[in-house]
């Protein structure tokens, strides 16, 4: 008994959330075929980018809102690879070869940068992706066209510098996705490729953790100081932490677009970190300690959630926007929530420690 | 006795009969898109209406008003009309980002649906082949056209509010362009001011301050022959209220209709009998502008034009299945928007190979 609760208690968060995404399942009264193809479909486009997180959050440098610079990276990337005319899984390849430096490179900055803001990563991340996103505007906006030559009138505005705000990506589209998919049903289609992808990548993850170097970066997670003293370079393994979560955002910005098939010039990023960030946490993790099951749920329940709440608001109010309204409500209300039970069972495990502690 | 059952009867059937015309449900199912009312009244209005008219026939759904981050719903939304067999159209206003690659995905599994997007804001050259017919009002032509209704209006210097996120929109960036052309021909200035982003961190409070403060600060330096033209639906009703205080001139809004932020900055209380009823709102508009002593400064389109998108995307979307419309032949086009809704517009082709159509109505003059 002691021990069903305990298992409850651990993982309020998500099961609280299972609960809401069961209840909103039940009131949207949706097609199951949609609700398949949706949640396949988010499940495939979300999952790398929220697994990207997790390296940084075992290094202690808590969740890194900075991915947006490796979203950003993806994207200069597809830009480039739209304006020289890469198709294909080639071309989608090669796109993520030259995401990778650029990756490199952002993910550097980013980390000397969180280096000096030790302690406060998650607010410094936060603000270097506004920052980060206001130079992206004025390189795309205003750079091109004057400073940097390009003239592709299919991706510039005809009447002055700068990209227009949408890029087809019609070469590049299904490119990881539609290698082999799998019929199931009438519309569903499960691009096996791309789940194959995130397997590795957390088949990945979870084989670094058992290097050296990935243990390195338990300890400086545990304490930076004890690690700095046992004679890890702290510094160091904190940037490579960053890198290797910026690079593997783009590429998971990569995944996501060549999905969707259309970018967004100015916006497709902006997302990003806030909701890889919501779908981590609702798994069950906390700035501390966040596993790859962690992620895979969180990313399936919240997109669960994104997917039916729309509909489960009309169908409760019978009202089109009171049923938005509540979903936004809903939605984000309990995400706020599950971060307050994180508090408050980080709160109640310390004291169940002090307690442990004084009996022994 | 007799004779007067029979009129009645006569009375009942013929009034049954319009009865009818009016709320009829059709032999397949439409899907409608709009937005909720935080983000635009008027295509909401104008969607409740389309569903009362064809009763059990629109499904109305609403994307989210954060669409540009939470871009993946505003894609199931559409998709999802795809799933129900009776669906034979969807109609999309406005056409927010991720209406192509919805578009796509729905003719990927759907082909037989017809897709109608009203305003849209992805690139014309993206969005134009993947819809059947696409209408936004005629950003091309309603340059010249707001600089010379400013100069008519009286106006030296013509103030220009953007953002660079929305002047990487090639429609408003050639608007610009053609505004900036004729004002010059006119002997105009035109003023570019930089507003803050909604989307940006600031959020939409933060344009609609800026707009507030922005308006008495230029009417100081400028003096009060100046015209305010804004580039975002949020700036309007801030905008409105601030040029009749400063008394300075507003030709039009983004999106021209007398719904979109007059009733708002005038306290005009619309009654729920007169909800989307344009002369009631053009006269109660006029007399409040009157009343503040404002008249010749103040003036919109007489067709409140995202209605009218919505409305007729549902009307050609039902005579294109039902009579065969053809949306490539302009003229019908034009024909059957004026019989949909009884508002003249005129219409214009902006890309050879897709129906992206431009529209332009006539101005009123408060």
């Amino acid at each position: 008994m002691n021990q069903v609760k305990r298992l409850v208690a651990r993982n309020a968060v998500p099961l609280l959330f299972a609960v809401v995404c069961l209840l909103g399942v039940y009131f949207a009264k949706m097609p199951g075929q949609f609700l398949l193809m949706e949640i396949v479909n988010r499940v495939a486009r979300n999952s790398f980018l929220v697994l990207s997180l997790i390296i940084p959050v075992a290094a202690g440098m808590g969740l890194n809102f900075g991915i947006v610079l490796g979203a950003l990276a993806g994207q200069i990337a597809l830009i480039l690879a739209t304006h020289w005319e890469w198709a294909g899984t080639g071309g989608f390849l090669l796109t993520a070869l030259m995401a990778t430096p650029l990756a490199v490179l952002f993910g550097f900055l980013a980390g000397t940068l969180l280096n000096k803001a030790k302690g406060r990563e998650m607010i410094t991340g936060m603000v270097m992706g506004f920052f980060a996103n206001g130079l992206y505007q004025f390189v795309f906006l205003f750079l091109v066209g004057t400073l940097i030559p390009f003239d592709n009138p299919r991706l510039r505005i005809s009447t002055g510098p700068g990209l227009r705000n949408t890029i087809d990506l019609f070469r590049l589209k299904g490119a990881l996705d539609g290698l082999w998919q799998i019929q199931a049903g009438l519309f569903v289609r499960i691009p096996v490729v791309t789940f194959l992808v995130i397997a590795a990548l957390a088949v990945a993850i979870w084989a670094f953790f058992r290097t050296k170097l990935g243990q390195e970066f338990r300890a400086i997670g545990q304490d930076r100081h004890i690690a700095g003293v046992a004679g890890i370079n702290v510094d160091r393994n904190r940037i490579l932490a960053i890198i290797f979560s910026t690079v593997l955002a783009a590429w998971g910005q990569l995944i996501f677009l060549q999905n969707i098939g259309t970018l967004n010039t100015y916006n497709s990023h902006e997302q990003v970190g806030t909701f890889a960030i919501a779908a981590l946490l609702i798994g069950g993790a906390s700035v501390t300690k966040a596993t790859i099951a962690q992620a895979l749920t969180g990313t399936l329940l919240f997109h669960l959630l994104f997917a039916v709440s729309p509909r489960a608001g009309q169908t409760i109010f019978g009202s089109a926007q009171v049923g938005e309204y509540f979903r936004v409500f809903v939605a984000y209300g309990i995400i706020a929530i599950s971060l307050a039970l994180h508090a408050w069972q980080t709160r109640s495990a310390a004291k169940a420690r002090l307690e442990e502690d004084a009996s022994a | 006795m007799k004779r007067r059952l029979s009129v009645a009867l006569a009375l009942l059937l013929v009034f049954g009969l319009i009865g009818v015309a009016q709320a009829q449900a059709l032999p397949f199912k439409i899907g409608l898109i709009t937005g909720t009312v935080s983000q635009g009244e008027e295509e909401y209005q104008a969607a409740l209406k389309m569903v009362a008219r064809y009763p059990g026939s629109i499904t109305h759904v609403t994307y989210p008003d954060n669409f540009m981050n939470e871009q993946e719903t505003v894609i199931g939304q559409i998709v999802q009309f795809a799933m129900d067999p009776e669906v034979k159209a969807i109609v999309v206003c406005q056409a927010v980002p991720g209406t192509t690659a919805a578009f796509k995905t729905v003719r990927d599994i759907r082909p037989d649906i017809v897709l109608i997007a009203g305003v849209p804001h992805e690139d014309p050259a993206v969005i134009g082949p993947v819809a059947d017919i696409a209408m936004e009002t005629d950003q091309l032509r309603r340059g010249p056209a707001i600089a010379q209704l400013a100069a008519e209006m009286g106006a030296k210097k013509i103030l220009h509010y953007s953002f660079p996120r929305h002047m990487s929109m090639e429609l408003l960036a050639v608007r610009f362009q053609n505004m900036k052309e004729e004002a010059e021909r006119l002997g105009l200035e035109v003023i570019e001011v930089t507003a803050p982003d909604p989307m940006g961190d600031a959020g939409l409070p933060g344009t609609q301050q800026f707009i507030l403060e922005d308006i008495p600060r230029q009417a100081a330096i400028h003096g009060t022959d100046i015209a305010f033209f804004g580039t975002n639906c949020g700036m309007m009703e801030p905008a409105i209220r601030a040029s009749l205080e400063a008394g300075i001139i507003f030709p039009e809004q983004c999106c021209p209709s007398p719904f979109h932020g007059y009733p708002g900055a005038l306290g005009i209380e619309v009654p729920e009998e007169y909800k989307g009823d344009v002369p009631y709102i053009l006269e109660q508009i006029k007399a409040k502008v009157a009343e503040m002593g404002r008249s010749g400064r103040m003036a919109t389109w007489v067709a409140p034009v995202n209605m009218v998108f919505v409305e007729a995307g549902v009307d050609l979307a039902i005579r294109h299945i039902q009579e065969g419309l053809d949306f490539s032949d302009m003229a019908a086009v034009e024909e059957a928007i004026y019989e949909a809704t009884g508002v003249r517009m005129s219409l214009n082709r902006y890309l050879d190979d897709s129906n992206f159509y431009l529209v332009l109505a006539e101005s009123i003059i408060f």
